[in-house]
């Protein structure tokens, strides 16, 4: 049998099992317990050292801190504007490739050729506004300003250049955006590792330029002419991901990086003056902070503006609607680029652009004739994201055809045939609305108000000058009627299409007239507020005591106006076919106008206003009768009169139906009729129409639910609700000198105009205190008085007692029963009494008591939350805790409101479209429009439009070649300008004086000082000498920061006068030639003054003769020869130099040479001009005369006196030795010469010898004394050690002895 | 090309202060027509040129114009520029008159303001010292101003007519101001107040304290009236007396009332009693108007809220005086703020009058004046 191998056992090495047992095992050996070395091993983990320890603990304390930022109020709005990309980068790195796959990868379309800024969505929540940023340094600086993200290109073929760490610098100062880089141009390297190299090269450049671990983005190479997609998807996810800081220059002003641009100009005005200053509306997204009305703007590259009205618009390019899908459908990626031609269907303020390409035969010609393309937007697909907008949007078909709404749809779809036979007249389409009683009435209003606006067009067709009128239109309109009603013939100056302004009043104003009265008022101040005769002021003054509220009005009028103002002219110049294609843009346009008004204005308020439309006609129908008088006069064509007809029946249509066009005429006549009995004709004024007999009723209820919603408070303190442009449309008729405005206080301000001025709140007729419900109105005031519930104390604590409930006191074994289960029981015991009772109202009782139990629980989680976070709440959470509450309460304040009211409050949030009217903007700007550079309006703060002496804290930049010169003109980058300025360099002397400084110093900070717009204290900035061209070398001159702001400032520079001295008694001298007249000198008595040499001295007095000269007293004596000076400190003047950069006002192509103010150095340079130098200051070879000095004689007195160690020695000179003391020379003969050499020769070796054997001598000498020494040392040793043991022994025999003596002595006495 | 912000035109001299005040502030240039065109004596009066002397004082780099016979004023502010100072007050006015526009520019100075101001401390016409001192100076420390530096005192006492008063007013200069959310005034915890007297008996002060304590102690035993009698160099030219009185609530609001004694020569005169009763009546007339502020310092609190920062500042107000409304409307202009108000009926019936809530989101406003170091 063979044996069978047993299987051995194999121990476990791994496993539960194993480790198990391991365990066991190092426990039994003491050391188990791995994971708690601090227990095996606590001398390993004791206290070395308390210093040490505290240092570790200092310097985690020291990093941690270091993270923290001073926590702001996050005011990011809810939507955010588009995130701003700016692709920067050297000519020809890729930039516009990069920003087209870009574009593709999000939006799957394939833009031909970018201009200006492309919106696009990419994503749920984000939208990019992707720009190109070129080489111009203007473009550079003024994009670094508004980017939150940077895309660096980089060419990695070439490396860095320039324009790459011009751009970081510029960052670098206005605020670090995120910056990305991304290189290009990988393909070129064919050798693997040469790639790899330069990637890391480039790689950490960037890095210390950005910051360590800046996100590099490497494309490596070109399929198509476009970059490998992969590859642009994942730079769209980082991009699409990214989180921004908040910047500061941008987080505290608002700005708009335009994307679109109108020019709004009166088409006259530009004929008769083409290069007349133009009015322009610019749209964008905010962005920043919010956006008042009427504030200062600043548009780098144009100027200071003042924003003549803003409104905004529905987004072009919105956000998808519900964020519950994983991802964007096709129709929700956006793209809208208005500037390169794409875009959704354009919504303006009041109107809708489409462009159906070329497709129409008809248009093609009016396209080619067009001046300003831009202007209509083309509409390639339409999107239906819109379809919620179509509702209450209008659409024109055709360039000159009538906007349609999506109501007029079925019915109006007929009109274009009718239109075309009026287009022969006017070049425009006419529409009827169509009233219905049982149409919404909604949708009439709206239809209406089309009407309305087409009718004001024509009636302004009729106008006639082209001035601009539209400021004084109810001005205009006030005269005229002050006019009839005094029966005086006075022809006015001006013919003004005053009527339109108050139709537009009248569409946009019921939304806000509470009261009937309020608007007939309106009208009638209107009236009133004629600027030419002050009496009739004061006659109205006296007549009206209902007239109040006279701004509100003409506010909404004047938007109106300015719109008219454009169009006007265009029924005049119908003919010609320029301004026909003029129309056909206009026309939509207005056609359209308050389309989102009409959204707003309910039917109610339509109706409200209905009553006041009596009113309202009365006024028109003057105007509209002045008109025709006027157009008669006139040698205008007939077409007009007709035209000036329609234009009344205009305001009837308001709130009527359309009258038909043929009984213009006799409206017109009616009209006047009406006028002169001022009859309030409401209600049959025109046809007497059956809806609008209930209208007062209508109006009533209107007029009561508003008074309810509206708190009469505010109508109160700033007049009737909406409007703010109230100031602007009165004030043009102030007009002083074109300078100053007049905001026209309300009524009872005029009346206590003189009135004492005292904040006093002046109590007019007390209550009587004495009585007793006077007395208890306030008893609860005073904290004797009752609590409410949540605060007083007693119900606190018993609510607290509920809250607890049952306890039981361990100590004594009492029972404390909460009173809510008794209650409880109580109410049980009660139910069932009050069934019935609870039958009929269950639900208040039940929620009640949900209440309860909600409070209950809310209270329990504070209480947690309290403990539970009381241990490190520290100072930086609490005040983080502060912002967050704030932040919390800014968003949720407006909320609830419509935006309308709320940009009143707030002014125009960031993230808003936003429609910016400019008015006076140079025409160069329209005429020279490129829209390859970014048009930036940036909001100014308070008082920072005006100009002032600003002092910097300044370094030249340690790549610029050259030091900067005082006073050379330089541009500064500050804010959102550029401008030309003249600094003056200064340095701070240790007591605070500013020193001028010629030139800035090399390496070192230093002041700066010049005149020019004041800009927050901390706002960085850079300079730069030129903006024109390129050059090779680095251009940003200095960086620094705004130190500080004044209206005077002082730099001195030092400046030394010299005299001389023309008398000099002891200490005392006259000097002459320093100042010019006793005054001056009078003016330094008392100055220090010194001498070349070092005497020190000072000015005593005037002197009569010479003039100017004085008595000074020094130190010491002077000498005729000395020269005397006085330092002074003569203050410069800055010059008052601020040139704005305007740039963007070059004609295209030349926008990046603009140069300002040149230095005298180039001006010299570029003239030949050599400057001519002062014979003075031309270097010479210093000739220096030696210098003789006088013997120094001391008197024989003194002599005496001196010790004889300084006694001058009388050596006397040796006289000549006479002749016969002469020795005689000894000359020897060759023999004796012999002799002597060989003497000497010996003498010489006996020498050496001698020394020889000296030295030999000294050393043998210090051997012997060497040994000598040892001996000497041992013998010494030996000696004491000799003496030792004797001494030794004679002290043991001196003990013994004693001893001895002791014992003998005691010996002896026992012995004896 | 650099746009200077568009000149404000007014009519009238009412609001005088406000109006320059508000355009030193927001930097915009302002032109004054008119002011008392039609009356007998046309043109400023003397406390007005005095006023105008003041901001001129305060500030630098001022642009002022007035045409011939006084009715225009033609205003370009300069930056504020603070310092010590003293500026002697025309006495047709009191103290409270300049005061109370120091209060609203001294945080925005350059150099923390530090002025001596001479002339009538307590009148009949102005907030007097006493009261601005009660309740401005906490009213500012909510916004972010105080620290020691922040003070009024009452170095003399000067009553009208012919003043004769001293006073100092100190303010620290801040950056930025903190919103405020003050919608809860809370209960009156404590009356305080001061009786003062010049030239007359001191015991009018006792009379005066012990009247209007007759009536307070209706509502509160916590009163403490204090007597205010000064002598010699302190107590100015003028004779009379007249009292203050704030009430304090659990939340630091402070309402006040005052009276004083009609003038040396003029109209009848009082008795310390009546007054005390009076003012003390006055006093409970202004808790039943209520609010977080009193009624004299709303526009204060007002232009503070508006010059914040950018966020969310709320206050709870009496109903607003006419001066306040004004001031609204000239923030509005000047500024292009608007406040949100809602009115407040208390639910409660024994809690006085109605209340206005003001909403408003500050301007962003930053001290331009305050040097960087």
């Amino acid at each position: 049998m063979e044996e069978k191998e047993k299987k051995k056992h194999r121990a476990k090495h791994s496993g539960p099992k194993a480790e198990k047992k391991r365990k066991r095992y190092l426990n039994d050996l003491g050391i188990g317990d791995e994971e708690n070395a601090r227990k095996r091993n606590p001398k390993a983990f004791t206290v070395q050292s308390a210093v040490r320890m505290a240092r570790t603990f200092h310097r985690t304390q020291d990093l941690k801190t270091k993270k923290h930022h001073i926590p702001v109020v996050d005011r990011t709005p809810l939507e955010p504007p588009p995130v701003v990309v700016v692709v920067v980068g050297p000519p020809k790195v890729g930039k516009s490739t990069v920003i087209k796959c870009l574009i593709k990868n999000f939006t799957r379309q394939k833009l031909v050729e970018i201009r200006g800024p492309v919106t696009i969505v990419s994503g749920k929540k984000r939208r990019l506004t992707i720009i190109e940023c070129g080489c111009d340094i203007n473009t550079m600086i003024d994009l670094a300003k508004v980017a939150d993200l940077v895309l660096m290109l980089i060419d990695a073929s070439f490396g860095f250049e320039m324009e790459t760490f011009e751009f970081l610098n510029i960052c670098q100062v206005h605020g670090f955006p995120k910056i990305m880089g991304v290189l290009t141009h990988l393909d070129t390297f064919k050798n693997n590792k040469q790639l790899k190299k330069t990637k890391k090269k480039l790689k950490h450049r960037f890095w210390t330029e950005v910051y360590p671990g800046a996100k590099l983005f490497y494309l490596s190479g070109m399929v198509h002419g476009e970059y490998q997609k992969q590859e642009i998807h994942n730079l769209g996810r980082f991009i699409s991901v990214m989180k921004f800081r908040p910047l500061t220059w941008q987080t505290s002003h608002p700005y708009v990086l335009a994307d679109r641009m109108e020019e709004l100009t009166n088409p006259e005005d530009v004929r008769i003056n083409p290069k007349c200053d133009r009015k322009i509306s610019l749209y964008g997204y905010l962005r920043g902070a919010h956006l008042k009305n009427k504030s200062q703007i600043h548009m780098p590259g144009v100027g200071d503006f003042t924003v003549s009205d803003v409104s905004f618009l529905p987004d072009p390019c919105a956000l998808p609607e519900q964020q519950k899908k994983r991802s964007l459908n096709e129709k929700e990626k956006l793209v809208y680029a208005p500037l390169s031609g794409v875009g959704g269907i354009v919504y303006d303020k009041d109107a809708v652009y489409i462009d159906l390409g070329g497709s129409h035969a008809h248009e093609k010609e009016e396209e080619e004739v067009r001046p300003n393309h831009e202007l209509v937007q083309s509409l390639i697909s339409t999107h239906s994201a819109i379809d919620v907008k179509m509702a209450s949007s209008k659409v024109s078909l055709f360039m000159d055809s009538a906007p349609l709404g999506s109501e007029d749809v079925g019915q109006e779809f007929v009109m274009p045939k009718e239109e075309r036979q009026v287009d022969e007249k006017t070049g425009r389409v006419r529409r009827k609305a169509v009233f219905e009683d049982d149409e919404k009435e909604n949708d009439d209003v709206a239809s209406d108000e089309e009407d309305d606006q087409e009718e004001e067009d024509e009636e302004e067709a009729v106008s006639e000058d082209g001035s601009d009128g539209d400021d004084e239109n109810d001005a205009e309109e006030e005269s005229e009627r002050a006019l009839l009603r005094e029966g005086m013939a006075v022809r006015r100056a001006k013919r003004l299409k005053t009527e339109v302004a108050q139709e537009e009043a009248v569409n946009e104003l019921p939304a806000f007239a509470d009261s009937d009265d309020d608007l007939e008022m309106s009208s009638q101040e209107e009236g009133e507020t004629a600027p030419e005769d002050s009496e009739m002021e004061e006659d109205e003054e006296e007549r009206d005591l209902q007239r109040t509220y006279e701004y509100e009005s003409s506010d909404s009028e004047f938007e109106a106006a300015n719109k008219r103002a454009e169009s006007k002219q265009y029924g005049i110049n119908s003919e010609s076919t320029e301004t026909k294609s003029q129309i056909s843009e206009h026309s939509p346009k207005r056609k359209a106008v308050l389309t989102t008004d009409s959204g707003n204005c309910t039917a109610e308020e339509a109706s409200e206003s209905e009553d006041e439309n009596s009113s309202f006609e009365e006024g028109d129908d003057e105007g509209g009768s002045h008109e025709e008088i006027e157009t008669e006069e006139s040698d205008r064509n007939g077409f007009r009169h007709s035209q000036a007809k329609k234009a009344d029946s205009v305001r009837q249509t308001k709130v009527k139906t359309v009258d038909t066009e043929d009984d213009d005429v006799e409206n017109l006549l009616r009209e006047e009729e009406e006028y002169e009995e001022k009859v309030d004709l409401s209600a049959d004024t025109t046809g007497a129409l059956k809806w609008k007999e209930d209208l007062t009723q209508k109006a009533a209820e209107a007029f009561l639910r508003q008074q309810r919603s509206t708190p009469n408070l505010r109508k109160l303190v700033y007049g009737t609700a909406v409007e703010d442009e109230d100031q602007e449309s009165e004030d043009a008729d102030d007009e002083l000198g074109g300078l100053f405005r007049v905001s026209r206080p309300d009524k009872a301000s005029r009346q206590k105009a003189n009135a004492l001025d005292c904040s006093k709140f002046l109590v007019e007729k007390p209550q009587d205190w004495d009585l007793e419900e006077v007395m208890s109105s306030i008893r609860d005031c005073f904290v004797t008085g009752k609590w409410e519930d949540d605060k007083d104390a007693a119900k606190l604590l018993e609510e607290d007692e509920e809250l607890y409930g049952d306890f039981e006191d361990l100590e004594t074994g009492v029972v404390h029963k909460g009173k809510a289960a008794v209650g409880g029981e109580q109410s049980g015991s009660e139910e069932e009494e009050e069934e019935d009772e609870k039958m009929s109202k269950p639900e208040p009782e039940e929620e009640e008591k949900k209440k309860e139990r909600m409070d209950k629980k809310r209270k329990l989680k504070e209480m947690f939350d309290a403990e539970y976070d009381e241990g490190d709440a520290t100072y930086f959470d609490d005040l983080k805790e502060e912002m967050h509450k704030q932040a919390q309460l800014n968003r949720e304040e407006f909320e609830d409101q419509d935006d309308e009211t709320r940009v009143q409050y707030e002014g125009f949030r960031p993230g808003m479209y936003v429609r910016i009217e400019i008015e006076n903007v140079p025409c160069e700007f329209v005429l020279n429009f490129d829209p390859h550079y970014p048009i930036i309006l940036g909001g100014l703060g308070n008082s920072e439009g005006n100009v002032g002496y600003v002092q910097l804290r300044l370094k030249k930049h340690r790549w610029y070649k050259k030091i900067l010169k005082t006073r050379d003109p330089l541009i500064l980058s500050l804010g959102w300008r550029r401008f030309q300025t003249m600094p003056m360099f200064y340095m701070e002397d240790h007591n605070g004086r500013h020193r001028l400084l010629k030139y800035t110093p090399q390496h070192m900070h230093c002041g700066a000082a010049f005149w020019g717009p004041i800009t927050p204290q901390g706002t960085g900035f850079l300079a730069v000498q030129s903006v024109s061209g390129t050059t090779p070398d680095f251009r940003i001159a200095a960086t620094g920061v705004v130190l500080d702001l004044d209206k005077s400032i002082t730099i001195v520079k030092k400046l030394k006068l010299t005299g001389f001295p023309f008398k000099i008694f002891k200490n005392t001298c006259f000097i002459k030639g320093m100042f010019n007249s006793q005054l001056e000198v009078a003016k330094f008595e008392g100055a220090a003054i010194r001498s070349v040499s070092g005497i020190r001295g000072q000015i005593k007095k005037a002197l009569r003769t010479p003039v100017g000269a004085f008595r000074a007293t020094f130190e010491d004596k002077l000498l005729m020869s000395d020269i005397v000076f006085v330092r002074t400190w003569y203050p410069v003047s800055i010059p008052m130099f601020y040139n704005p950069v305007t740039s963007l006002l070059k004609p295209a192509g030349e926008k990046d040479s603009w140069s300002g103010m040149k230095t005298t150095g180039q001006l010299r340079y570029e003239r030949g001009i050599k400057l001519k130098q002062n014979k003075d200051s031309l270097y010479k070879p210093i000739v220096r005369e030696k210098r003789h000095f006088n013997k120094l004689h001391i008197p024989k007195a003194l002599q005496k006196a001196l010790p004889f160690k300084n006694k001058p020695k009388n050596l006397e000179k040796k006289g000549k030795t006479p002749k016969d003391q002469w020795r005689p020379a000894v000359i020897r003969e060759p023999h004796e010469k012999k002799i002597s050499a060989l003497l000497t020769a010996l003498s010489t070796v006996n020498n050496y010898k001698i020394k020889k054997a000296k030295v030999k001598h000294r050393e043998q000498l210090k051997e012997y004394l060497k040994v000598k020494q040892k001996e000497d040392e041992q013998k010494f040793k030996r000696q004491k050690e000799a003496k030792k043991k004797v001494y030794r022994i004679l002290g043991q025999r001196e003990k013994k002895r004693q001893k001895s003596s002791l014992k003998g002595s005691s010996k002896g006495e026992k012995s004896m | 090309m650099a746009g200077e912000a568009q000149c404000l035109s007014y009519t009238g001299c009412n609001f005088l202060r406000q109006r320059l005040v508000l355009a030193t502030l927001s930097g915009r240039p302002l032109k004054i027509r008119k002011i008392r065109a039609k009356e007998e004596d046309p043109g400023l009066r003397d406390f007005e040129a005095s006023f105008i002397r003041l901001i001129d004082k305060v500030t630098n780099g001022s642009q002022i114009e007035i045409n011939q016979t006084g009715t225009t004023l033609y205003y370009q502010p300069g930056l504020l520029y603070g310092g010590s100072l003293e500026h002697d007050c025309s006495p047709s006015r009191g103290i409270g008159y300049y005061l109370e526009s120091l209060l609203c520019l001294a945080p925005f100075m350059k150099h923390p303001l530090k002025i001596v101001l001479r002339g009538v401390t307590n009148d009949q016409v102005d907030p007097s010292v006493d009261v601005l001192k009660a309740t401005a100076l906490p009213l500012l420390k909510k916004f972010g101003i105080d620290g020691e530096s922040l003070e009024i005192k009452i170095n003399r006492r000067g009553m009208p007519p012919k003043g004769g008063g001293e006073i100092l007013f100190a303010c620290p200069v801040r950056k930025v101001l903190q919103p405020v959310q003050f919608t809860d005034p809370g209960k009156i915890k404590r009356i305080r107040g001061t009786a003062y007297s010049v030239r007359v008996s001191p015991q009018m002060a006792n009379r005066m304290v012990e009247s209007a304590r007759g009536i307070l102690n209706k509502f509160l035993p916590d009163i403490y009236i204090y007597t205010d009698h000064m002598k010699g160099a302190n107590s100015g030219k003028s004779p009379g007396f007249g009292m203050c009185l704030t009430a304090e609530t659990i939340n630091g609001t402070i309402l006040s009332a005052e009276l004083a004694s009609n003038p040396q020569g003029q109209g009848a005169a009082v008795l310390p009693e009546e007054l005390g009763q009076n003012c003390a009546k006055l006093l409970l007339e202004e808790i039943y108007r209520g609010g977080c502020v009193d009624s004299t310092n709303q526009s204060l609190a007002l232009l503070l809220m508006t010059l914040g920062q950018r966020d969310v500042s709320k206050v709870l107000l009496g109903p607003l005086s006419p001066y306040t409304i004004e001031f609204l409307r000239h923030l509005r202009s000047f500024f292009q703020i608007m406040f949100k108000m809602e009115t407040k009926t208390t639910e409660e019936e024994h809690m006085g009058g109605e209340k206005v809530l003001m909403t408003c989101v500050g301007i962003g406003f930053c001290n331009l004046s305050k040097t960087m170091r």
